[in-house]
């Protein structure tokens, strides 16, 4: 019996006996591992199996998602490796969000985010989008060179819990501090979050200019992103 | 010995009397807001307006080079790409990338016969600036750099994991045409060819892409300039603690690094010339005596060539920038 049923399970790799847990670890790791097909097919499986799709999208998806963040603050990844998995990730949650049937009763994170007026560097910006949607938070992309009053009148329109804020270049750093102070000015400082984050700055800057956070790298953007949502 | 001995007897590994501090151009220009006040047509597109702003580097700033041009989009502008011009606050840069796929760009550019307007302005600037008594440094933006401005560096990066082949044949494609727009350079009176690839870094790109994509390109690079008994420095943006191995296989006369390395780790570990590292925030925004004793620390580590360690500000005052310059030509008396 113990082999018939080894015997089963073996040949059901995959199959409708396979387990939930095993098929999350499949998708986890063939994100981290960037096989588009295979991410496709085991999330078609995940659905022919009537598995939540926010179930999987939450243990299969992100949490391979996550393992490449880990994988990019260890320099086992880079830029190039990110993006592709990234890729890799779309594919699966654009088959399965089409199928998350109850909405969520927890409204989402939301966050606003730019490259600051006068400086088009957005590498570093789009990492922390990524890496930041990957971990189910509603990113608002305002893109580069964002005039400075953008980012305040989005995070009003939409209800924002963070601003962040990003700059290669020292010419327009000062800009992230005009956003903070226009907060201050109409009142509504303490609505949001702010972060900062790229090349030049430091935590001694975000301090100076009253920014809430600062980060050096993406992935711990989403981290601190998740700390200041939790306290 | 005047700068122009001492600069070229320095990268041939001469003895030389003192550190010589430079400022190449391209991406590591010195044409500042401040020094570009009494210029009326753009710098960066007008050949007069061009070698009169070299001349006034070296003049008023005291760097002890002439170097043209003074952005980083002259490479990419014969590849169907939308430049803004810059003026004197803002560099030119990439306003719109193109599009169309990387076997198409390879299809439709002749990569051998092509130089833009700007590529041919810095060709004659170099011709007008040739003397016997400054060096002329031509820069040319590097390979990965040069692709990632023709192309979203995002859809490159991507395709260097997905379709490394193309991606391959198309670093190569440009490499071969900035080979051929730097020989001209070399013709034209170029005594130093400087190569910055701030796409490149080991940060971006990781160890395992950086030698598989940029080294290559170098060692072509080098070998195709070095034939023309030509000099060249290459700049490395960030940190390079995981591909300074690598670097140190290449013959080059001299590396520039960023100011977050520290060097007196990378003389430890590079054989050739050290080039730097004088932070470039420092230069903006700092006081010169904290400018002046950094820059002391930078030849006390080893640095052979005394530069800023990257990029500057287009705000950094001339003052700060002189700090610099007088601090290192102070030091033949100790």
């Amino acid at each position: 019996m113990e082999m018939i049923n080894y015997y089963y399970k073996n040949i059901n790799q995959g199959g409708s006996n396979m387990n939930e847990d095993k098929l999350f670890q499949q998708i986890s790791e063939a994100v981290v591992e960037m096989e588009d097909e295979l991410v496709e097919e085991l999330c078609n499986k995940s659905l022919e199996l009537s598995i939540p799709a926010d179930k999987t999208i939450n243990k299969g998806l992100i949490a391979g998602m996550d393992k490449v963040g880990r994988l990019y603050e260890e320099e086992e990844y880079f830029l190039p490796e990110v993006l592709t998995c990234s890729d890799t990730l779309n594919i699966g949650l654009d088959i399965l969000k089409p199928h998350i049937e109850t909405e969520s009763t927890d409204s989402p994170i939301k966050v606003v985010i730019g490259v600051i007026e006068g400086d088009t560097h957005d590498i570093g910006k789009n990492l922390v989008k990524i890496m930041t949607e990957s971990a189910g938070i509603e990113v608002h992309d305002l893109g580069r060179d964002v005039p400075l009053k953008n980012f305040v009148n989005t995070a009003e329109e939409i209800g924002a819990n963070f601003i962040c804020m990003s700059t290669l270049m020292t010419t327009t750093m000062m800009g992230m501090k005009t956003v903070i102070d226009m907060l201050k000015e109409n009142n509504i400082r303490n609505k949001y979050k702010v972060m900062i984050g790229g090349g030049p700055i430091s935590q001694r800057f975000a301090d100076e200019i009253g920014a809430d956070a600062y980060s050096a790298d993406a992935y711990g953007a989403v981290e601190k992103i998740k700390l200041m949502m939790a306290s | 010995m005047n700068e122009k001995q001492r600069l070229l007897g320095l990268l041939k590994g001469d003895k030389t009397d003192r550190s010589p501090v430079i400022c190449p151009g391209g991406m590591m220009n010195a044409a500042v807001t401040e020094l570009l006040e009494d210029i009326d047509s753009n710098h960066n597109t007008d050949l007069d307006a061009m070698v009169y702003t070299a001349i006034k580097i070296r003049e008023v700033i005291g760097f002890e080079n002439y170097g043209v041009p003074f952005c980083m989009t002259c490479e990419s502008e014969p590849f169907g790409v939308v430049l803004s011009d810059g003026d004197k606050k803002c560099e030119p840069r990439i306003v719109e990338y193109n599009s169309s796929s990387l076997e198409e760009i390879m299809e439709k550019f002749d990569s051998n016969v092509l130089l833009g307007t700007r590529s041919q302005n810095v060709i004659q600037a170099i011709e007008r600036l040739k003397n016997d008594e400054v060096p002329v440094i031509g820069n040319v933006t590097g390979p990965i750099s040069t692709a990632t401005s023709i192309v979203d560096p995002l859809k490159l990066f991507k395709m260097l994991r997905k379709e490394p082949d193309i991606s391959y044949k198309f670093i190569e494609y440009i490499n071969d045409y900035l080979i051929s727009y730097a020989k001209k350079m070399v013709i034209a009176g170029a005594d130093i060819i400087a190569i910055s690839d701030p796409t490149a870094t080991g940060e971006i790109l990781g160890k395992k892409n950086f030698d598989k994509f940029a080294m290559p390109m170098y060692k072509v690079f080098l070998k195709a300039i070095n034939n023309m008994n030509t000099p060249v420095i290459i700049h490395i943006c960030g940190d390079v603690k995981n591909i300074i191995e690598s670097l140190n296989l290449l013959d080059v006369q001299a590396i520039s690094f960023d100011s977050i390395v520290n060097m007196r780790y990378a003389k430890s570990k590079i054989k050739t010339n050290l080039m730097g590292n004088v932070n470039t925030l420092l230069l903006q925004n700092g006081s010169t005596d904290k400018i002046v004793s950094i820059t002391r620390n930078a030849m006390d580590s080893g640095v052979d060539i005394v530069s800023p360690a990257c990029g500057l500000g287009m705000s950094t005052p001339i003052g700060n920038l002189r700090a610099m310059t007088d601090c290192v030509k102070g030091s033949i008396n100790g």
